[in-house]
This record gives structure tokens, C-alpha cells and sequence, in this order.
């Protein structure tokens, strides 16, 4: 009787295979080329490899956009990017002219020079939000958020996405006399500065294209009070009105894209030549952990006659590793151009 | 084009140490390992690497971090990590001294590109560690390579070159040609990119060579960059192996 009874489910027998989630957490270098490597013998009616995560080698995780959240911020925006969300909060503050002394001369046309020698811009990144289980929150700055805002900072300095006279608050001299004549001089009396904070809620790899995002974001949707130099007080008003603030002119929007190379060759072994490679775009944490080599070009494109783009390379970043060469330089450069024309198309939308 | 000159070994109480001078930079490199790591750093299967940079003036910021961790990952391809488990390879770069263009004014330094001191710091960092006697898989060149506005690339730039320059590149090739690291500061399209990699690779590739030379008993000092280091450890290993030629 009790041998034709059926097996209760607490006492099924254990299954022989491990789960997907275990196996790419025992063996996380076989889970991911076995992704990526082509079905064996090919055959023509199945799909092309995908990673684990879903995606082709070359496709992005597509953005998601949000401005002007922070009601307290000069400007503000939210961007995800799948997994990754950053917060992106620009305070926009007054340097006085007295203040900056002898150590800088206002060079009048020299754009580029005035906001580096000043500090004008000054961005921060925070990791230690509790953002992901390799960032502790409450501790120093890791090296990884340093490493990001120093190398934010001086991308923004390097493309003069913004023209110093939009952040120099100026005087313009009374006429001395009645007649109308005299004054008229234009004095620099002081500048904003704008501190840029930008804060990881979460983050599932990737973290530059993020932030750069969330950063020209909020910076576009950055609006400054009027400001004005009163005599009398001998300082520095701002107007309460905000039809009369003003919005920050960008320059140019240009478009970062990170990419993480992975080899099959086993880690330790020299030479072995042969061994398939992979370039992954917009790789998430699991894929970060496993690749060493990664490249970040940041293009900005001009668009020409005929609807093709003309590429300008505004920064090239690659290291730790020597799979990827010329050849796969060029195709990263192509495919951060094809980026490009996804983030102007989203831009589009959201201005 | 300016040769560089290194010394190797004369830190006694480090593991392994070189000074290497190059177009003005002035650096001092230390290694020590492979020692006990921390347990937190504590990696199960490779050796940790720890790379401290610090500046010729004041104390490090988030520059030096940025260009600790370009070194940290080139370092990490590059030295044979898994023979050491659960070790600690420290590399201390200590910049003694910049070119004038870089230190005239305090103001510029600190935004003066942080690419110009990077070969170097790549140089030194190799020299020390083949000094301590680290194993390693490969060896690289790095150099610095400017466009300038008419399009001409440049090898080892002059200040002057530097400041008419459009774009600034820094390029490492390992021993076997392959491309290590890749930065850029300034505006270029693909195809000057194109021309900096080949030029790159040219110098790389030309130390290989002369290395082919320099095995058949002959010690070449060429004028090119790796030939005069290659000299300059090939003089270091003889030196250090002259007691074997005393035994036979």
C-alpha cells in the first residue's frame, strides 16, 4: 500500500544539475564563455550567443532619464543605465573676485584656462551609498570613486562643454558724468563655481558612462539666478525671480561608451595564442569582475551632409591588458558612434 | 627626442629599486615583495598589487589615484600574479623631480595633463620590479606621442612640441607587440590615431629587435629608448652574476 503512494515533494530526489544562479557563482569563468561561445556543430536556425544577461556582445543597456528632481540643486537629474542609477546634483556658488586676489588675472578671451585656474568646476563622486556589496557605506572616498572624479574633472576641463563668460558675473560702470560719457568699463567681479555631486544609489558596473551622463544632464538643466554686483553694498545680490534666472548654454554633448574585453584564455596562462576574445559593451558588475582589459572612448560627432557623422575622438582610455589592437580599437570607436546617435536621439526627447 | 637614463639596484633595503630620468621627470621606484598581505586585501589565488604614487610636491590627490590604477592594472596584466597567492607586491613610485614647464607655475601644474608623467612612471615601475627579481610575463615600452595641428606625429615630445600639440597620447607595447595601455588628452579622429598606434609600435618593435642583436654576445646601446635600458639591466645582471664565472 505504501509503496504505490506518490512521493511527497519534500522528499523528491535532489536534482543533479545546479541552478543557473550557483553555477555562475561557482564558476564564474566557464558560465560566461559558455554564453558567449558559439553552439557547436553551428547551425544555421539558432540564435546568435548572448550574454548572461540577455544582451547581444555589442548592445547597450538602453537610458533612462529623469532632470530637475532636486528641488533644493541649481539643476539636477537621474539616470539609470539597467541596474546602475546615479544622481546627479549641481550647487552653484559665488566666488567674489577679492577673494581670488592676485593669484588669477582675468585673461578676458582665454576661455579654456580661466575655469581650470579657478576651479570653477569641481565634481565629486559618492560610492559609499550602500550602492553595491563592494563599497561599504560610511568609508573614505575608495579609490575607485577618486579614480572617477579625478578623471570626470579633467574631461570636463578638457572639452569646454562650458564658455567662462556663462559663469562670470560682471559690472559694468555707471557713465562718471552727465553727459553720458566715461564708464562704461566691464569688470569681472565674480564667478560661479559649481560643485557637481554626483551619488551611486546603485551600481551594477559601468559607473563612468553613468556619471558622465547624469553629469551633462545636470548641467543642462542647470539654471542660475541672475546675479549682479550692487556698489552700494559693495557685494554680490542674487534675484529672487526665476524668469529671471538663466540656463547653462552647453557647448556640445559628448557621449561616453565603456566597453570590457574578455579572453577565454585562462587567467595565468602566457602566450596561448589562439584563444577567442570578446567585447563587451556597457558590461554590468558580473562581466566587470571577470575582464581586466577595458576601453572608454568618448566621441562627440558632428553630423555631415548626406546623414553620415563626422567622429571626433575626444578621449580614448584603455588598459589592463593586450587582447584588443588597432583593429579592435576601430570597431570600438564605430560602435561609441552608434551610442552616440542613441544618446542624441534620447536628448532629443527629453529637451 | 630625449634618451633616457636609469639606474638600477641602489636602494639596498628595498627588494628592488631603479631611478630612471626621462625629458625632465625625474623618479625613484621601490618593490617590495612579495610580503604578507593584510587580510583584508587577501586575494585566495593571485598576489595583491599595491601601487603608491607620490608627487614631487605636496601630497597625493585624486590625480595620483587616477594614475595609480591606470599603473595597478598594467602591473596586474603584466607581472606573473597567480605564482604568489596570498601575497603583497608593493611598488612605490616617488617623483623626485619635474621639467621646468610643469613646475613653473604651481597653478598650471595642477592642471597640466596628468598623461606627461605616465611613461615614466610606467618605465620605472618595470625597472623596479626586474630589479627586485619579480617574475614576469612580459615586458613594454611606454612612450608619449603628440599630434600636432598640422596633423605630424611626435615621439617623445619636447615642452614645445607639448604645447602646440593637439592631442597628447600615451602608448604601452608589451615585448610581443600588444597594446597595454592607450590614454589621450585633447581632440583627434581615428585615422591620427592610427598613425600614433603605428608609430608606437615602431618604437616598440625596434627595441625588440635590437634585442635579437644584443643576445649574440655584442652589448648594443642603441640610441633608442628600450635599447638603452636593455643595456642598462643586461649590465646589472652581469654584475650580479659574476660570482659564477669566479667558480668555474
Amino acid at each position: 500500500m505504501a509503496a504505490s503512494k506518490p512521493p511527497s515533494p519534500a522528499i523528491s530526489p535532489p536534482s543533479l544539475s545546479f541552478p543557473r544562479a550557483t553555477f555562475a557563482k561557482l564558476s564564474p569563468h566557464p558560465f560566461l564563455l559558455a554564453h558567449l561561445q558559439p553552439p557547436t556543430p553551428p547551425s544555421a536556425n539558432t540564435t546568435p550567443p548572448h550574454r548572461p544577461n540577455g544582451r547581444l556582445p555589442t548592445q547597450f543597456r538602453p537610458p533612462n532619464l529623469h532632470t530637475g528632481s532636486l528641488t533644493h540643486a541649481s539643476g539636477s537629474s537621474v539616470v539609470r543605465l539597467g541596474d546602475t542609477a546615479v544622481v546627479c546634483g549641481i550647487r552653484a556658488e559665488i566666488l567674489p573676485a577679492s577673494n581670488v586676489g592676485c593669484a588669477y588675472t582675468c585673461g578676458g578671451s582665454d576661455d579654456d584656462t580661466e575655469i581650470q585656474a579657478l576651479g570653477l568646476l569641481v565634481p565629486n563622486v559618492e560610492l559609499s551609498t550602500g550602492c553595491s556589496p563592494a563599497h561599504l557605506p560610511g568609508q573614505p572616498p575608495s579609490p575607485l570613486a577618486q579614480t572617477l572624479a579625478a578623471r570626470l574633472q579633467s574631461l570636463l576641463y578638457a572639452t569646454n562643454l562650458i564658455g567662462a563668460d556663462e559663469l562670470r558675473i560682471m559690472y559694468v560702470s555707471p557713465p562718471a558724468d552727465d553727459a553720458g560719457e566715461g564708464g562704461g568699463a566691464e569688470e569681472v567681479k565674480a564667478w560661479w563655481t559649481l560643485y557637481i555631486d554626483i551619488l551611486f544609489i546603485s551600481l551594477d558596473g559601468n559607473p563612468f558612462d553613468a556619471a558622465w551622463a547624469s553629469l551633462l544632464l545636470a548641467l543642462k538643466d542647470t539654471r542660475l539666478p541672475l546675479a549682479y554686483w550692487d556698489p552700494d553694498l559693495a557685494c554680490v545680490l542674487c534675484d529672487d525671480l526665476v524668469a529671471n534666472a538663466k540656463r547653462l548654454r552647453m557647448r556640445r554633448w559628448p557621449v561616453a561608451s565603456t566597453f570590457a574585453v574578455y579572453s577565454a584564455q585562462e587567467r595565468g596562462s602566457v602566450g596561448g595564442d589562439g584563444a577567442g576574445k570578446w567585447i563587451l559593451a556597457d558590461p554590468d558588475a558580473f562581466e566587470e569582475g571577470l575582464c581586466r582589459e577595458s576601453v572608454t572612448v568618448v566621441v562627440d560627432c558632428e553630423e555631415a551632409e548626406g546623414g553620415g557623422v563626422k567622429t571626433r575622438i575626444v578621449r580614448l582610455e584603455k588598459r589592463g591588458g593586450g587582447s584588443a589592437g588597432k583593429a579592435e580599437i576601430k570597431e570600438v570607436v564605430e560602435m561609441a558612434t552608434e551610442r552616440w546617435r542613441v544618446w542624441r536621439d534620447v536628448l532629443k526627447g527629453n529637451a | 627626442m630625449t634618451l633616457p637614463d636609469a639606474s638600477l639596484s641602489h636602494i639596498h633595503r628595498a627588494d628592488g629599486s631603479a631611478t630612471y630620468l626621462q625629458n625632465g621627470y625625474s623618479i625613484i621606484g621601490g618593490v617590495n615583495g612579495p610580503i604578507e598581505v593584510g587580510r583584508r586585501d587577501e586575494l585566495p589565488e593571485e598576489a595583491t598589487i599595491d601601487v603608491i604614487v607620490r608627487p614631487a610636491v605636496g601630497v597625493g590627490g585624486t590625480r595620483e589615484r587616477h594614475l595609480e590604477s591606470i599603473i595597478h592594472s598594467t602591473l596586474q596584466h603584466v607581472i606573473l600574479i597567480q605564482n604568489h597567492p596570498r601575497t603583497l607586491i608593493q611598488v612605490t613610485l616617488q617623483v623626485i623631480r619635474m621639467p621646468d614647464s610643469d613646475t613653473f607655475n604651481s597653478k598650471k601644474r595642477q592642471f597640466s595633463s596628468p598623461l606627461r608623467i605616465l611613461p615614466s612612471l610606467l618605465q620605472t615601475a618595470l625597472l623596479a620590479l626586474l630589479s627586485a627579481s619579480i617574475p614576469l610575463s612580459t615586458t613594454f615600452t611606454a612612450s608619449l606621442i603628440t599630434v600636432a595641428r598640422g596633423s605630424n606625429t611626435v615621439i617623445n615630445p619636447s615642452p614645445e612640441d607639448l604645447q602646440n600639440a593637439r592631442s597628447t597620447h600615451v602608448l604601452a607595447f608589451s615585448a610581443e607587440g600588444d597594446l597595454l595601455v592607450a590614454e589621450s588628452q585633447g581632440e583627434f579622429e581615428i585615422g591620427d590615431w592610427e598613425r600614433v598606434f603605428e608609430m608606437g609600435l615602431h618604437a616598440a618593435r625596434s627595441g625588440s629587435e635590437n634585442r635579437k642583436g644584443a643576445d649574440s654576445d655584442v652589448v648594443m646601446l642603441d640610441d633608442d629608448q628600450g635599447g638603452a635600458l636593455r643595456g642598462l639591466v643586461q649590465q646589472k645582471i652581469e654584475k650580479d652574476q659574476k660570482w659564477k664565472e669566479n667558480i668555474k
